[in-house]
């Protein structure tokens, strides 16, 4: 048996095999999504950018889900909307941006445009790395750190 | 929609502990675990995370490939799925974040948000279903993101051979193809260092270069 070779530009693999080989050109390093829905989008999908105050700009691609959130010191979160408030009060505690989402129970678009919000309005603390690229030493750590579990 | 986050979350007064310095939250990194529908993910994040698995919902751009017509008038949608992800403490400054990604066969997937700045993938194979895993094997694949294909044993045995799923799958020699328990904690921990050395082979390159 011939197995396909998916690095083969002169033979690519069939159809068949594994139908997605076939589609596009690889991408080094992917360029971030404008995020938030289409215009074309129907209304109920837009529904839970109405706490976004209907702003489809999308979040800013640096808040991942991972992201690290704090509180800022000394900020006070009154007159904040209730999800707002619920968010800051949350970051009393560094918090990643996934973790705000599901226990707030907000979508997690929503999420990303509220902290990046609040972080402009000098409520929160985003931690954002400076390389997208985790370092050899970072990743050797995470290694060492796995294997002592048991 | 509630708002309510959990009540001992709720600190009126600062309770740092002393030894956590207020600002200097972990640098998070993160692996992907993603696959077709019902091969075990969620099992998967559970069986090593610290937290048991939380759920958000997130946006994913979908692409309906179709077999007999790969035709660049396929169409995207951009579709609401339910995520779920953990965590496990390394130390103080650094944590590990898994997060649980489900994949359709006939659709391609594109979530560039997703993978930004990923250690790497752990794909989970049920063998039963095999081409489940296509998208999301060739999205990691033209991403550029090193990934593992995991085959979930389920029922304690393989009902193919690893080099028969890996000429199913046409991946590419230096994409490792292991098999692992997605319900033991050492199992997904083992699977998730062959992830990590991948990780630190590119890292290594990416410096050198
Ligand atoms: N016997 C056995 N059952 C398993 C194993 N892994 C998962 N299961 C079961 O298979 C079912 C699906 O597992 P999940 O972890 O929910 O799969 P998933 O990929 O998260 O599923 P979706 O999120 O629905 O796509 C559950 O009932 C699990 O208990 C395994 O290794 N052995
Ligand atoms: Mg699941």
């Amino acid at each position: 048996m011939i197995r396909p070779d998916p690095d083969d530009p002169d033979h690519p693999a069939t159809p068949g095999v594994r139908p997605f080989l076939q589609s596009g050109s690889p991408a080094v390093r992917p360029a971030p999504r404008p995020a938030g829905p289409p215009p074309d989008e129907p209304a109920s999908g837009l529904r839970p950018f109405v706490l976004t105050s209907g702003r489809v700009a999308g979040p800013d691609p640096n808040i991942g889900l991972e992201t690290q959130v704090t509180a800022a010191p000394g900020a006070a979160p009154t007159r904040l909307p209730p999800e707002k408030r619920a968010i800051v009060t949350l970051c009393s505690e560094p918090l990643s941006v996934a973790e705000i989402s599901a226990r707030l129970r907000l979508h997690l678009g929503v999420t990303r445009i509220l902290v990046g919000d609040l972080r402009a309005a000098g409520h929160l603390d985003v931690h954002v790395l400076d390389s997208d690229f985790p370092d050899p030493d970072t990743i050797r750590r995470v290694i060492r750190g796995l294997r002592a579990l048991s | 929609m509630d708002f309510e986050p959990f009540p001992d979350r709720i600190v009126g007064t600062a309770r740092v502990p002393q030894e956590r310095r207020p600002g200097a939250p972990p640098v998070p990194v993160k692996i992907i675990v993603a696959g077709g529908f019902g091969v075990g993910k969620t099992t998967t994040v559970g069986a090593i995370s610290e937290i048991s698995p939380l759920t958000t919902e997130a946006e994913m751009t979908m692409e309906s490939v179709g077999v007999d017509d790969p035709g660049p008038a396929s169409a995207k949608t951009t579709t609401t799925i339910a995520m779920d992800f953990g965590c496990v403490t390394i130390d103080q400054t650094l944590k590990l974040y898994l997060f649980g990604t489900p994949g359709q066969a006939r659709f391609a997937f594109m979530w560039d948000d997703l993978i930004r700045g990923a250690l790497g993938a752990l794909v989970v194979v049920d063998t039963n279903r095999i081409d489940d895993c296509y998208p999301a094997v060739d999205y990691f694949e033209r991403a550029g993101l090193p990934f593992v294909v995991g085959i979930n044993t389920f029922h304690g045995q393989l009902s193919y051979r690893l080099d028969e799923v890996r000429w199913a799958l046409a991946v590419r020699d230096a994409v490792p193809v292991i098999s692992f328990d997605a319900r033991f904690r050492g199992s997904v921990r083992d699977a998730l260092l062959v992830v990590l050395d991948q990780a630190l082979d590119r890292a290594i390159k990416l410096k050198s270069t």
